[in-house]
């Protein structure tokens, strides 16, 4: 889990445009929601998947962006871009299956379900491996390899990657330092077995019911040991899904060709349409969606991955023809504006504070309905089991009035920490929230400091805007741990709002204890609970991606877990 | 000559040694960890700190440097984490290309070299031809559409005229690929036609100034005595112009030539920037922004390199154009 500094700077990117929102504007589907499941059918995790309509096989489909994907090495990736690639060529146990329209099913990957939770306590997992999968090389996987991926991930060499598993079976944050991957190669860290080629067990100390979801990223992806590379897996991944990599040149090119041995019987989701994946990096966003505009030789079959920049976004909802070639859709990164309740220890000023926000307004400032989508709920409408609600109702543009009776007279002072990298936002917010009898103060925070600074106790700032994309649409990846006191440091604190409640602590446990399908509605409920009774910040929007392809691209859809394209369905249009 | 290519090499040696020393300091004085990048968003310190020993980020500075040096002249063993035994002349391993820095640099340079060089050429034949024109012309309108030729070059900026170039001949003519590199030696003519607008924006751009100054020297040289000599004595026009005068003007051009080619070669960012491409200077943005260190050494080194060869090779063109210059 993590801030999503990544998003971040997207959204700078974007943010400014002069927002013109006009009737023929673009149509964002605000109503996407997350309804999902864990698949308990072991159908469901069957392929091949079903064909996508319209969809037909060969071409090559290019994906255009400015820098390199960070990480290919499937223990190491962790960014937006990697975690839509790695699909490609990285089968993981567990994945989602995604109609790209907010129904998700968590289903069996490389395993034949999502998972068996042994005593029904969440500490004893074991996963049986579908028959007929098998590495580009055609040789077939088995627990053994998927063990020894995940062992792999212990090297401290291997950075960059997600850390939820390592630390659930070493039960230590410092999961390296309790089990050295290089002195034992060979052998599993603790807690980790397989009992048989077709069997993976996992034996935790705590309850980690979250299992079946941590395992759908990359980093619970095969690998032979022989084909071990160390750091240098990164440039040359060994593949296990449809495509493999037959060319890398770092900072230029990613080209993925068919996998002659991939078996789509064997998988629920991927396809296998393109002849070829081109990844192209180093034309900047404004070159990247002007290619895909200008609409010629390779770049029809392109989609422009850094999005329509604010220079290009009249162009585009202005065009007919571009417009239908336009993918736009909120995304699961939440923006709220977090109450330092160490601070602000008065309920009814929080609880003012929400009735005072104008998010039509504040989407607005920072490029309208193309950027940005109005949330009331502390969980992204993305999240599985999310409710809509609104605890404190007061329209789109906030009601300044039922803020000042709530405050009764009083004008609270407050200190608003903002960005240097985008101050303009804050002196939106300062405008606004004092129309509601706010008194705010404007404090600069160096942008490349502010995320570090507001995760310190002790910091000086009554409100900040604070970001928040979970790895997996879940309630438990999201309000345990934005809200649970019991976990704050000194530093490096995601509960930046710094709540501590005993009944709402105690309610994380109950919670978390259930098993994972029965979460989703407890988490929604909970969700409005902590804004009702503690009213730890002011949910404000999530981010929309807006993204442009050429004429000939097809089968692109936003993820609804990662808010950034998929390609799983992909495919040129001949 | 040989005593003078001794000496210059020397110095050269003394500056590079110079630039590594100031560069390996300001790798410590920038406001970045190295380490922090290599770790997920919730690592902890102490793993950091683990990574830190690890790659010898703890060490005193004078050990690091010997090191870094020895690598480059022998070699040196870098460890799991940086793909262990790095081959001289080896540059430190880069954590944004998860590769030896001197691979990237194989990849890189080339492409840097195949934008500047073509460039360089076209700029130098369009500005200090037009800057001569200009001169032997003065006060025509040909002086003065080569004047307002230069004025509009020098006041563009290179995004701008880069990415109009753009937008005309790749989105709307769609009569040239998008801009790229292919190997010379792969496919003469892609390499061509992908970097083609690269070298005339930066042609543009460099044109400009070059024919502003060949101009003013060339008048200058015009009304110099050898000039009057040379045409009493009944020499024709185009041997005094283009024996005597042009070699004479010429000569501080040259300095400024070497010094341009050398910084465009040490990285053209705007360029390749602009135009999407992944050279030197690219990477040397992409190396600061990602903290990553030894990429960043590189490149530094390699664009003082680039500085220091090209005077030396002005000194040496100096003899061959002025006859007044001797090489001691």
């Amino acid at each position: 889990m993590r801030n999503r500094v990544a998003a971040a700077f997207a959204l700078v990117l974007v943010a400014g445009a002069c927002s013109e929102t006009t009737d023929d504007g673009p149509s964002v589907d605000q109503q996407r929601t997350a309804t999902g499941v864990i698949a308990t059918d072991p159908k469901d995790s069957l392929g091949p998947a079903p064909e996508v309509l319209g969809a037909t096989k060969g071409g090559t489909f290019t994906v255009i962006r400015e820098v390199k994907i960070s990480h290919l090495d499937p223990q190491r990736v962790y960014s937006f871009a990697g975690l839509v690639n790695a699909p490609l060529y990285a089968r993981t146990l567990t994945t989602w299956k995604d109609d790209g329209k907010g129904n998700l099913t968590l289903v069996g990957d490389l395993a034949q379900t999502p998972g068996t939770n042994v005593s029904n306590d969440c500490k004893v997992w074991e996963f049986k491996v579908k028959d007929g999968v098998k590495f580009e090389d055609g040789r077939p996987i088995t627990a053994k390899e998927i063990a020894y991926g995940i062992a792999r991930s212990f090297d401290p060499d291997l950075t960059g990657g997600p850390t939820y598993v390592q630390e659930w079976l070493a039960d230590s944050a410092d999961y390296d330092t309790k089990w050295d991957f290089k002195a034992n190669k060979g052998a599993l860290p603790p807690g980790l077995t397989t009992p048989d080629d077709k069997t993976i067990r996992f034996e935790f100390a705590k309850a980690h019911c979250d299992l079946p979801f941590a395992l759908s990223l990359p980093a619970s992806a095969p690998l032979p040991p022989d084909k071990d590379t160390g750091v240098n897996l990164d440039n040359q991944p060994f593949s296990s899904g449809p495509y493999k990599i037959t060319k890398h040149t770092p900072g230029v090119e990613i080209v993925l060709e068919r996998n002659e041995h991939w078996d789509p019987a064997t998988d629920p989701v991927r396809h296998q349409y393109p002849d070829k994946f081109v990844w192209t990096f180093g034309p900047d966003p404004n070159a990247g969606a002007n290619r895909v505009i200008a609409d010629s030789g390779p770049d029809q079959s392109a989609l422009a991955f850094n999005g329509v920049p604010s220079a290009l976004v009249s162009q585009v909802t202005g065009n007919a023809a571009l417009k239908e070639r336009s993918i736009i859709s909120p995304t699961p990164t939440e923006w709220r504006l977090s109450i330092n309740t160490q601070r602000v220890t008065d309920l009814a000023t929080r609880q003012a504070l929400n009735y005072a926000i104008d998010r039509d307004g504040f989407i607005k400032s920072i490029g309208g309905e193309t950027v940005a989508a109005p949330v009331t709920t502390l969980m992204p409408p993305a999240t599985i089991g999310y409710q809509k609600y609104d605890a404190y109702p007061a329209g789109a543009n906030g009601n300044p009035d039922k803020a000042k009776e709530l405050l009764a007279g009083k004008t609270p002072a407050l200190v608003l920490g903002v960005g240097d990298d985008v101050v303009e936002r804050g002196t939106q917010l300062k405008s606004n929230l004092e129309k509601a009898g706010f008194k705010i103060t404007l404090k600069t925070i160096p942008a490349d400091a502010k995320l570090d600074e507001t995760k310190k106790k002790d910091n000086p700032w009554d409100l900040y805007l604070d970001s928040w994309a979970a790895d997996w649409p879940s309630g438990a990846s999201i309000l345990p741990v934005l809200f649970d006191g019991r976990s704050i440091k000194a530093e490096g604190n995601s509960n930046t709002s710094y709540v501590n409640d005993d009944a709402i602590n105690s309610e994380f446990d109950r919670v978390l204890a259930m098993p994972p399908a029965d979460q989703a509605p407890e988490w929604a409920k909970l969700d409005e609970r902590i804004m009702r009774e503690l009213a730890p910040a002011v949910p404000v929007y999530v981010e929309v991606a807006y993204y442009l392809h050429g004429s000939k691209a097809g089968g692109v859809f936003v993820s609804s877990v990662f808010g950034y394209p998929s390609f799983v369905n992909a495919f040129v249009k001949q | 000559m040989a005593r003078f290519l001794i000496k210059r090499l020397l110095s050269a040696t003394l500056t590079l040694f110079a630039v590594s020393v100031l560069a390996f300091l300001m790798f410590f004085a920038l406001p970045r960890d190295p380490v922090t990048g290599m770790c997920p968003k919730n690592c902890n310190p102490e793993r950091l700190e683990r990574v830190r020993e690890e790659l010898g980020l703890r060490d005193p500075k004078i050990e690091q440097y010997a090191a870094y040096m020895k690598g480059i002249f022998v070699g040196r063993d870098l460890g799991s984490a940086q793909g262990g035994r790095c081959d001289a002349p080896c540059l430190g391993y880069s954590y944004v290309n998860s590769e030896a820095v001197t691979d990237t640099l194989a990849r890189v340079l080339p492409v840097t070299l195949s934008i500047v060089i073509p460039a360089a050429i076209l700029w130098l034949l369009l500005g200090v031809g037009l800057g001569m024109v200009s001169a032997l012309k003065r006060g025509t309108w040909v002086d003065r559409l080569a004047i307002g030729f230069s004025l509009t070059g020098a006041s563009l900026q290179l995004y701008f005229t880069g990415a109009v170039l753009l937008i005309v001949f790749v989105y709307q003519l769609k009569v040239l690929p998008n801009p790229h590199y292919t190997s010379i030696l792969d496919d003469p003519l892609d390499w061509a036609k992908g970097l083609v607008l690269a070298w005339v924006a930066l042609a543009f751009l460099f044109s400009a100034i070059y024919a502003r100054l060949a101009r003013a020297q060339m008048l200058e040289t015009l009304s110099e005595d050898f000039v009057r000599t040379a045409r009493a004595k009944g020499l024709a026009s185009k041997a005094v112009y283009g024996r005597h005068a042009l070699r004479a003007a010429i000569t501080p051009l040259v300095t400024i030539a070497g010094l341009d080619v050398g910084a465009a070669l040490g990285g053209t960012v705007i360029t390749e920037t602009t135009f999407g491409i992944q050279g030197l200077g690219r990477t040397a943005v992409y190396a600061v922004r990602g903290g990553d260190l030894p990429m960043i050494m590189a490149t530094v080194l390699i664009a003082a390199v680039f500085v220091v060869l090209a005077n030396v090779v002005v000194d040496l063109l100096y003899a061959v154009i002025d006859p007044r210059v001797r090489l001691r």
